[in-house]
């Protein structure tokens, strides 16, 4: 049965990149563009990975939405990959600083713009991990 | 998803949308284009567009003229527009997420002081937990007009022997701990 | 006596000393104590929305926590702290994912907000916790005959809190009758100052400062009475800047209102800061 992705990303323009990526890929995507619409999908269904940018809605709501999952005992399990530019969106900020990797607890971390084989290798491995995991616990 | 949402365009009135809070006053659409927006707004007369015709142009979706405008950087926060709206819509918080989505993007309109001001403002924050007015008009003044010039630094020389200027930066006293809790909102730096 | 937290914010800290030696002052003769909260951070004023909201939530809680320690109300002399941390209490009471997010980062300062607190403007707790009838059986030198214009600006009264009418208010005109001196009907008295936009739009702040002026003039008010530091320094700092631009020649203090009402009570000139504006307030005040 083919994978469920959710991306929680509010550029339309990147999220219809890489939703092709994963659908040739054979995965099934859904989207959502904002980060309210990513919390009630999440609630609606289970979904084998979670593909979530940070600098969105009022601000870095991505970090938001990673620290409740990680709350949540039915989402717990999910694995999260986290696509952000956000080196990039406030810059002006924090120059020449990078993004802090551990700033949740989430399995992994790149930067856009995301290479496509890099991306389906995350994807593939980060969804491979979870299984082992979860067939570990059982 | 669902359907419908399957069957949705993506508009740029759909995308500015998300950068507001859901709970911040109703759907743009629901514009009636009544105008009093415009007609309240002191600063009106000096934008490319009124506040009335953007709120228009973001549900037609033209991004580029919109983002191209100086509107959103020459609101004042006055809330006037707010408050009076009869369909309820948060005309302010829009202007706030058009500048979000500039700031971000790193695209706005030539020649735009406000931009830049928002960034050195929020920079001085971030390092110190106060605001420090010398170091703000300063670094923007050269881009005044010349007796625009000269005014400023008389004013600020006036102040100064009023006793209205802080020669010193001031900053808090934790502000280790207000560092890291700024991290915690917006992961940027290595760990500390 | 009444006690409250006391938030006076950047401004009050140089630019508007006189604000802040004035409250303080006429608080202590009308027989309450601000308490000015440990370690406080800028409120972030309205610069942060443009980059990030939860951030500009984050910088106000953490004020509010320090202040939430104390048991007391928060009294903001700023219109603008006064509105960013009012709205913050609201945001995060009616959003609990967004309270949770900002209070995990307020625990790097050992600091939790629970939502317990009001905020207050500091004209507001002068008119509804001393009152009126109060602080006219305080004044001892009436400031009889000073016409003085009310101006509200906009963040004491928008966006709408609870409790404000906010397109016909009245509260500064009957402080300025419970004090002796005659409030002008003022038409512009909730029109924006162009406060925010003095640096980054010069020629429209300009023209906002200009229009403010000549109706305070129109109504041949002496003085201009403000209740916001951003307010004071647009309306006061760039009148030269008005003048030479529009050839105008305006020359029309503008005081705190905690300084009309220290006056009114006694209190000495210098104490309240007054000697420090850039247009002499001392003629007007001499007639009075």
């Amino acid at each position: 049965m083919a994978k469920r992705l959710l991306i929680i990303d509010d550029d339309p323009d990147f999220v219809s990149g890489i939703k092709a990526i994963l659908d040739t890929a054979g995965f099934e995507v859904d989207v959502a563009y904002d980060p309210k619409e990513g919390l009630q999908a999440l609630q609606r269904q289970p979904y084998d990975l979670l593909l979530l940018d940070i600098m969105m809605g009022r601000g870095a709501e991505g970090v938001m939405i990673a620290r409740k999952l990680r709350k949540d005992a039915k989402l717990r399990e999910m694995p999260v990959l986290i696509i952000t530019g956000m080196r990039e969106q406030i810059a002006f900020l924090f120059p020449g600083e990078p993004i802090h990797p551990h700033f949740v607890e989430v399995d992994e971390l790149v930067e856009k713009p995301v290479e496509p084989n890099l991306l389906l290798e995350k994807v593939n491995s980060l969804i491979q991990a979870a299984e082992e995991r979860k067939a570990g616990v059982s | 998803m669902t359907e419908a949402s399957e069957t949705y365009t993506f508009t740029f009135m759909r995308e500015v949308s998300g950068l507001l809070h859901a709970a911040d006053g109703n759907p743009f659409p629901m514009c009636v284009q009544c105008g009093t927006c415009s007609g309240s707004c002191p600063v009106a007369a000096y934008m490319d567009y009124t506040p009335r015709q953007i709120i228009a142009m973001v549900n037609a979706g033209l991004k580029d003229q919109v983002m191209e405008s100086n509107t959103f950087w020459y609101c004042a926060s006055c809330y006037q527009c707010t408050v009076r709206c009869p369909q309820g819509i948060s005309i302010t918080e829009l202007m706030y997420a058009l500048q979000r989505y500039s700031i971000w993007k790193n695209k706005y309109k030539e020649g735009l002081i406000g931009p830049s001001f928002s960034e050195a403002f929020a920079k001085m924050i971030v390092r110190t937990g106060r605001t420090f007015e010398p170091i703000l008009a300063p670094s923007y003044i050269f881009s005044f007009k010349l007796g625009e010039f000269f005014r400023e630094i008389q004013n600020a020389t006036e102040l100064m022997i009023k006793g209205r200027l802080p020669l010193l930066p001031a900053q808090i006293k934790r502000l280790d701990n207000f560092k890291r809790m700024v991290r915690r909102i917006i992961p940027m730096g290595g760990v500390e | 006596m009444k006690e409250f937290a006391y938030f006076p914010g950047c401004s009050l800290e140089k630019l508007a000393i006189g604000y802040h030696v004035s409250a303080l002052e006429t608080a202590k003769k009308l027989g309450m104590k601000l308490h000015e909260i440990e370690d406080w951070n800028c409120c972030g004023s309205t610069t942060y929305f443009h980059i990030d909201e939860l951030l500009a939530y984050t910088l106000s809680a953490r004020n509010l926590a320090i202040a939430e320690k104390t048991g007391l109300d928060l009294v903001a002399p700023c219109s603008a702290c006064y509105k960013n941390m009012y709205f913050t209490v609201a945001h995060m009471k009616k959003d609990p994912d967004l309270a949770e997010h900002i209070n995990y980062a307020l625990e790097e300062d050992g600091l939790h907000f629970s939502g317990q607190i009001n905020v207050r403007h500091l004209i507001e707790v002068y008119m509804e916790d001393i009152g009126t009838e109060e602080i006219k059986n305080n004044v001892t030198h009436p400031l009889e005959g000073v016409r003085v214009a009310p101006y509200y600006g906009c963040q004491i009264l928008r966006p709408k809190k609870d409790h404000m009418d906010i397109e016909h208010p009245l509260f500064f005109e009957e402080l300025l009758t419970a004090i002796g001196a005659t409030p002008v009907d003022y038409p512009l008295k909730t029109r924006c100052c162009g406060g925010s936009l003095i640096i980054s739009s010069r020629p429209a702040a300009l023209t906002m400062v200009k229009n403010l002026l000549q109706s305070a003039v129109d109504r041949q008010a002496s003085v201009i009475a403000t209740a916001c530091p951003m307010c004071q320094v647009n309306l006061e700092c760039y009148q030269q800047s008005v003048n030479q631009e529009f050839g105008t020649n305006y020359s029309i203090p503008v005081l705190y209102f905690t300084q009309l009402v220290g006056l009114a009570l006694g209190i000495a000139p210098k104490k309240l800061g007054i000697g420090k504006e850039l247009v002499s307030a001392l003629p007007v005040l001499a007639t009075s």
